[in-house]
């Protein structure tokens, strides 16, 4: 290791006073098919991995292989740190000639952009319809990545899915369903209508029970005794299930008093990415028709 | 010989204002329940519902399983966090004493989260043997770092506020580093009263009766303990016996509530000091009201939650919710506050283990060479994708860009929350002041906080604008306190703690609502350098360079104010205008270093206590000292925060409070050869 020779220090001096943009390479011309694409959110790392493109990095990606599982990571893409705060430095290392970030990320927009050019999904944005969204947006990023046909394929193919599992449920006609994620033994999170799963089930044609107020974040975090304000409702827990709260629930007199429990009629999921994108709402989908028509039968 | 000492305080009837006060928060909570009660399920119904509800009717369950235990609770927590207060406070003898200023509510919580994730099995278990666990060990090294100190109040209180500094910000990495699985430590930092059936209240009764028939049993000997030490031992007390016996109770009680529904800050501070403040004189007549008014407290803003949440689709912790109703209603009695608790031997000498440096300018170059070092090491080296590499040449100038800000404004920080925490520490001749402790911190990251509800994604600019606001309001309210009672320390100390808890709560309810923008508030209070930029830089290092180069004036003042009023009066210094120029100068320096950093950091508190204990203690080299110990202390954290967990980030302030407590924690515990009065 050399120490840093003088210039580089005079440059240093002065990259603390001009704006650092002037000593960085910036990606010259405008992309047209982007080779080298960076996902610092997650519905679109997922989406572009559906389309068939390997992104040279991404953010949060142990975490994401536990909790997103499908479409999965190939081992060669790099770890940009967390989602909150994915690593500048490691980015400006891998190159990319395209960011696709989100709305999450307007804090440091900025940046990104001095890096690569950006592209920003507003999928989860507040307010929306993920699901819609999401479907406009996969084939916007599909001719982006020069993936159009793919996109179609993908497009269709998640329709498709959809409207065979809204025909199931058609003929089951479940009743309102009540998404929840337990918080701990007394509180639990619910998914609104503003939220991807809550877009998919309005797709589904099924009723979501939680219609109160989830503002920003598509869910809301309650005190379990407000399940028991929608005795109608199918309950349905999405996993992960903290450690030690099985235990206290199953003796909670209150828990056992609650429809969905005292019929039996529970339904657990295992985990999905609630801030997904169309492979995410695939996913959810499946899972959900094949919990909800008879348990694990239909394998 | 004790009915000396004890006579007076005995002398029933006790005064009227406690039970009144009690009466009055009783009342108004016994409205809004039996309010909220009907609303659930008819009056003439309810003697059904409470002897044997009808488990397939969920009103009557709800009634039955939820509504009487959470009101049950509400009264059961309040009165054990106060007794736990008014015992802490007491064998303390300092007035800001509670579970959560004593790190026993983080240990508590800290052991939680890290059962959550590395032994599910033992959160299986029982998560209130994990929780006290913490709490005990928390209590264990408060102990144990103050033992050299006999366990003298002040000691005891400073290694408690470090060592649940340290828990907490090891608390908030768990959480950062684990994402949404970690909502039950949010809903925990909250404090919320939802319950699911009888088992929480049958878990708590016994133990507050146990814990009340112990606090009788010590009445007396805590009666002595607030006599002098040497009084004391006079008297016949065994001191170290007493005190362990009566902070064991202490402890225990707030584990115990910790366990079962999460951190309730406050009652615990507040319940004795109404009690006082209402009219209550001996300490019998303090530990008697203190969880009688608890207990109303925590059942009245229970029900204010109640009502509140009924509006929300969002979940409110009621542990919020009593900071933001008992706060302003301590900021408002303070002025009518006569006596604090006992004697207190606070003071800038009461740690007695620092002694003067021989060379103390010697000791300032050291550290200023250090600096310039720790800098040329932090912009060379780092981690990238293939390990440790040394940037040179064209790699060095491309990184630059991306290094230097966050390192300069890191520094610029630093260096400002040192200076502050020096003035403060100084001025108010108590070692646990600081920028943090004194609220301005927490009414910057309040501004924050309300934008980020009200906008979403604020830009750069609006960010600082709203957190300037925030600090320059939380200053005002400060200084107007403090102006009526001529600034001085305690009752600033006291505000301050309240203003801080006040904006603590409210940040608290935007966390517990586990809101994706809780993230985002999550990241810049533990104090990320991440989001920096130049300008941001240059902005810092400009308003540094200026405040800092003020500080020196006002030497002679930071000599004499800590000697006490009557020195500083007889020597000609104007108590009222130097008090309020250096607070004012301590709010500058604290406000624009929040902005860069987050209110988080604890470098304020740290390092002017880093740079007495190596032996800096007149006023300008302590200044320098702690200045370029802050500076560096931030440094070395924006460093390690950036290439430790590679390509994970972890934000400076956390790194900051992980690196600094443990070194004032070691300082605070080894031998100290000579030990300076």
């Amino acid at each position: 290791m050399t120490l840093p020779t003088r210039r580089a220090v005079c440059a240093a001096a002065l990259a603390l006073l001009v704006p650092p943009v002037m000593s960085l390479p910036v990606a010259a011309a405008p992309v047209e098919a982007a080779s080298r694409v960076a996902a610092v959110d997650w519905a679109m790392l997922e989406t572009a991995l559906a389309l068939g493109v390997t992104p040279v990095a991404g953010t949060e990606l142990v975490h994401y292989r536990r909790s997103v599982v499908t479409p999965a990571v190939p081992d060669e893409v790099a770890d940009l740190g967390l989602r909150g705060a994915p690593n500048l430095e490691m980015l400006l290392r891998t190159a990319p000639d395209l960011i696709l970030s989100s709305h999450f990320y307007t804090g440091i927009r900025q940046r990104l952009t001095r890096i690569a050019p950006v592209h920003i999904s507003t999928i989860n944005a507040p307010n929306g319809r993920p699901y819609v969204r999401a479907l406009t947006e996969t084939a916007e990023l599909g001719s982006l990545l020069g993936r159009a046909e793919a996109a179609r394929t993908l497009i269709d193919d998640t329709e498709a899915a959809m409207e065979r599992h809204r025909r199931t449920f058609r003929n089951l006609r479940p009743g309102p369903i009540l998404l929840v994620n337990m918080g701990d033994t007394r509180h639990v999170r619910t998914f609104g209508a503003d939220s991807l799963f809550g877009s998919v089930l309005e797709r589904l044609d099924l009723a979501n029970a939680w219609t109160d107020r989830t503002q920003y974040r598509a869910s809301a975090t309650i005190g379990i005794e407000r399940l028991a304000e929608t005795p109608e409702a199918t309950l349905v827990v999405v996993e992960p299930t903290p450690p030690g709260v099985e235990p206290v629930l199953t003796s909670s007199p209150l828990w056992r008093a609650l429809p969905s429990v005292r019929a039996g009629a529970l339904v657990r999921l295992p985990a999905v990415n609630p801030f997904g994108g169309l492979p995410a709402a695939t996913r959810f989908a499946d899972l959900l028709s094949r919990h909800l028509t008879g348990g694990t039968a239909d394998g | 010989m004790a009915d000396i000492a004890t006579r007076r305080s005995i002398s029933f009837p006790a005064p009227r204002g406690p039970a009144l006060l009690a009466l009055a928060l009783g009342s108004a909570a016994a409205i809004l329940s039996l309010w909220h009660l009907s609303a659930l399920l008819p009056a003439h119904r309810w003697a059904e519902a409470l002897l044997a509800p009808d488990l397939t009717d969920m009103t009557q369950v709800l009634f039955h399983y939820s509504a009487l235990p959470r009101l049950t609770m509400a009264l059961l927590c309040g009165a054990a966090l106060a007794l736990s207060g008014a015992l802490l406070q007491r064998v303390l003898r300092n007035p800001i004493a509670e579970p959560t200023t004593l790190g026993i509510s983080a240990g508590a919580q800290l052991a939680l989260g890290t059962a959550t994730l590395y032994a599910p099995a033992a959160m299986e278990f029982s998560r209130e043997a994990v929780a006290l666990a913490g709490a005990a060990a928390a209590m264990l090294l408060v102990m144990a770092l103050s033992w050299r100190q006999g366990l003298r109040p002040v000691s005891v209180v400073l290694s408690g506020l470090i060592v649940g500094l340290t828990c907490a910000a090891l608390s908030a990495t768990l959480i950062l580093l684990n994402g949404e699985y970690l909502m039950s430590l949010f809903i925990w930092g909250g404090g919320s009263l939802s319950q699911q059936g009888w088992s929480d209240v049958l878990a708590l009764l016994p133990r507050l009766a146990l814990a009340g028939v112990a606090a009788v049993l010590l009445m007396r000997p805590l009666i002595l303990l607030g006599l002098d030490d040497s009084a004391a031992r006079g008297l016949g007390v065994a001191l170290h016996a007493t005190r362990f016996g009566v902070l064991l109770v202490a402890v225990w009680l707030a584990a115990s509530v910790v366990s079962l529904v999460g951190i309730i800050g406050f009652v615990g501070l507040a319940a004795p000091t109404f009690a006082r403040l209402a009219g209550a004189r001996s300490p019998r007549q303090v530990m008697g009201w203190a969880p009688v008014i608890g207990a109303t407290l925590l059942w009245l803003a229970d029900g204010v939650t109640q009502t509140v949440a009924a509006t929300q689709a969002d979940l409110i912790p009621t542990g919020a919710m009593t900071a933001m109703l008992g706060g302003p209603l301590l900021l408002w009695m303070l002025p009518r506050l006569h006596a604090l608790a006992g004697p207190t031997d606070a003071g800038t000498a009461s740690t007695g283990i620092e002694r003067d440096a021989r060379h103390p300018w010697r000791l300032v170059a050291v550290l200023a060479v250090a600096l310039p070092l720790l800098c040329w090491a932090a912009l060379t080296f780092g981690t990238g994708p293939s390990g440790w590499t040394a940037a040179t040449g064209d790699l060095f100038t491309q990184l630059l860009p991306w290094r230097a800000p966050r390192l300069a404004a890191g520094l610029c920080a630093g260096a400002m929350l040192a200076t502050a925490g020096t003035i403060l520490q100084r001025l108010t001749g108590n070692p646990m002041a600081s920028p943090e402790v004194l609220g301005i911190s927490s009414g910057a990251g309040l501004g924050f906080a309300a934008l980020v509800l009200a906008v979403g994604t604020p830009s750069r600019m609006e960010q600082l604008a709203a957190s300037t606001l925030g600090a320059a309001a939380a200053l005002a309210v400060m200084l107007l306190l403090a102006r009526r009672s001529s600034f001085a320390p305690e009752r600033l100390l006291l505000a301050g703690v309240a203003l801080a808890a006040f904006c603590g709560s409210v940040l608290g309810v935007i966390m517990a609502s586990g809101n994706t923008r809780a993230f985002q508030l999550l990241g810049w209070i533990s104090g990320s350098t991440y989001t920096l930029e130049t300008s941001d830089a240059v902005l810092a290092a400009a308003v540094a360079t200026v405040l800092i180069l003020i500080v020196p004036v006002t030497a002679r003042w930071l000599e004499i104010l800590p000697l006490g009023e009557t020195t500083a009066r007889s020597l000609g210094v104007p108590l009222g205008s130097s008090r309020l120029s250096l607070v004012v100068l301590a709010s500058l320096l604290t406000a624009a270093a929040t902005l860069v950093v987050g209110p988080l950091s604890f470098v304020g508190l740290m390092a002017p206590h880093l740079a007495r204990l190596i032996g800096l203690r007149r006023p300008l080299t302590h200044l320098v000292g702690a200045t370029l110990l802050g500076a560096f202390l931030m440094g070395l954290s924006d460093w390690l925060s950036r290439t430790l967990a590679f390509p994970y980030q972890l934000p400076v302030g956390l790194f900051a409070t992980l690196i600094g407590g443990p070194y004032l924690m070691w300082l605070l515990a080894r031998p100290s050869g000579s030990k300076g009065g």
